[in-house]
């Protein structure tokens, strides 16, 4: 995977390793460094979650207060975004949030595995939502469900073509929200990955040349601080649009 | 991996433009394409990602969200407890303000009314006592107006005689004749009846 120069390819970060050869009815299902990282995300915050909240205090020390804030956050979402129908679905969107969250955040330590920036999980993720809103929302509404594609209040000679784009829409939702969070990662990561490359290369030239390096790594520094955010805001994004398509599905607009 | 190679093709042609710029970081790579792309790796992430993601369900649903919902529950509880128990107090400490100015007041009208009272009667007393030493007054006033009418009769009768006497002495020294004292009484008598009647008119 290495050229002559010894530098990585900036999308090798993204390859999978198998850590543990498994195979399951004629499947490759081995345990890789993106499941090694999902376990690391959803276990490190169910420790977080559950040590910080073990007193349970009236008054909460620092790690309490952060996570009822996760915890008031993703419950004020769901509360502004879908009312209190949503209430069934919080523990799904909680789950989600801190996934996300969580696997974003570890993503950015070195040497570690990003598994956001994976299409597949990204895309299973986001089909799971889409396929599940519209289960609930056939369920509460029946055929009547179908009513969301007609836009209320539309001149009659528009309404077959909105139908047509209102359905476009609806089927791209899966597509648009799995590709938002994995482009973004792969993005960044891969942004990171080629500014650090160049100061390691600049720097391996010696001598004065070496100083040059240092405009890659400044420009690293920011670019990583830049990713915490985008790490955050695209698990708030992926969750909140969650949050409006089962809006959509309980209440039909 | 390399008999998946015509599924990646297929999954490149499908994947968004925005792919494109990524992609372009292949051409120092000894193997082509996005490690994403590589469809062999899709069941395992996809076995894993629902094991670990119902996994992480699972701890959430059954373990965080109830615990961290308990507590900010029993917060919320709490507080709103404190605060009906200090609403509570402060109408209690407002009605017993109420009870005691409501018994000052009575207390106040009580002692008033006493005072009234206490001054009516000294009054009547005081009234009473006044009538009793006027009424001994009249009476002595009385008595005494009787004994001075008494005495002033008592002395114009003395004055008779005393008038008679000294008209006989006068008579028998002036004239020599002897008269009888109830003559000279009668004389006296008429005309101290004429000197009244002229004192009268």
């Amino acid at each position: 995977m290495s050229n002559s120069e010894g530098m990585h390819s900036p999308v090798a970060q993204f390859e999978i390793k198998p850590l543990v050869e498994l195979s399951l009815g004629g499947y490759d299902v081995s345990f890789t460094n993106s499941s090694l990282f999902m376990l690391l995300a959803i276990g490190v915050s169910s420790i977080f979650l559950i040590s910080a909240m073990r007193r349970a205090d009236m008054v909460p020390g620092r790690m309490q207060g952060m996570a009822e804030m996760i915890y008031e956050f993703v419950a004020e979402m769901v509360r502004s975004n879908v009312g209190s129908e949503g209430r069934p679905y919080f523990p799904f969107i909680f789950t989600l949030f801190v996934f996300l969250l969580f696997g974003n955040m570890l993503g950015l330590i070195p040497y570690s595995y990003t598994f956001t920036s994976q299409i597949i999980v990204t895309f299973a993720m986001a089909a799971f939502v889409f396929v599940g809103v519209t289960i609930i929302a056939l369920y509460k509404h029946g055929l009547h469900f179908f009513s969301f594609f007609v836009p209320a209040g539309a001149p009659k000679v528009l309404i077959p073509f909105l139908i047509v784009i209102e359905v476009i829409s609806y089927f791209v939702r899966p597509v648009s929200l799995s590709v938002r969070l994995f482009a973004n990662m792969l993005a960044g990561h891969t942004m990171l990955k080629v500014f650090a490359g160049l100061a390691v290369m600049i720097s391996g030239a010696g001598g004065l040349a070496m100083a040059g390096s240092l405009l890659p790594f400044v420009a690293l520094i920011g670019l990583t601080g830049l990713e915490v955010l985008v790490a955050a805001l695209q698990a708030y994004v992926f969750t909140i649009l969650t949050c409006m398509y089962l809006n959509d599905a309980l209440h039909l607009h | 991996m390399t008999e998946n190679r015509r599924y990646r093709l297929t999954a490149i042609a499908v994947t968004l433009p925005t792919l494109m710029s990524a992609t372009a970081f292949e051409a120092g790579a000894s193997e082509p394409g996005l490690p994403q792309l590589d469809i062999a790796t899709w069941p395992s992430q996809l076995f894993w990602l629902v094991v670990l993601f119902g996994v992480g369900y699972l701890v959430m649903a059954k373990m965080v969200t109830p615990r961290i919902g308990a507590v900010l529950e029993k917060r919320r509880q709490t507080l709103d407890g404190d605060l009906e128990k200090a609403r509570t107090a402060s109408s209690d400490a407002a009605k017993t303000r109420a009870e005691y100015e409501s018994d000052l007041e009575k207390a106040r009208n009580n002692a008033a009314e006493f005072a009234k009272q206490a001054a009516m009667e000294a009054t009547k007393k005081a009234e009473a006592a006044d009538a009793k030493v006027a009424r001994k007054l009249a009476d002595k006033v009385a008595s005494a107006e009787a004994a001075l009418a008494k005495a002033k009769t008592e002395a114009l009768a003395n004055l008779n005689d005393v008038a008679a006497e000294a008209a006989i002495d006068a008579v028998a020294a002036l004239a020599g004749i002897k008269t009888t004292s109830s003559q000279a009484s009668k004389t006296a008598s008429s005309i101290a009846t004429k000197l009244a009647k002229q004192g009268a008119n």
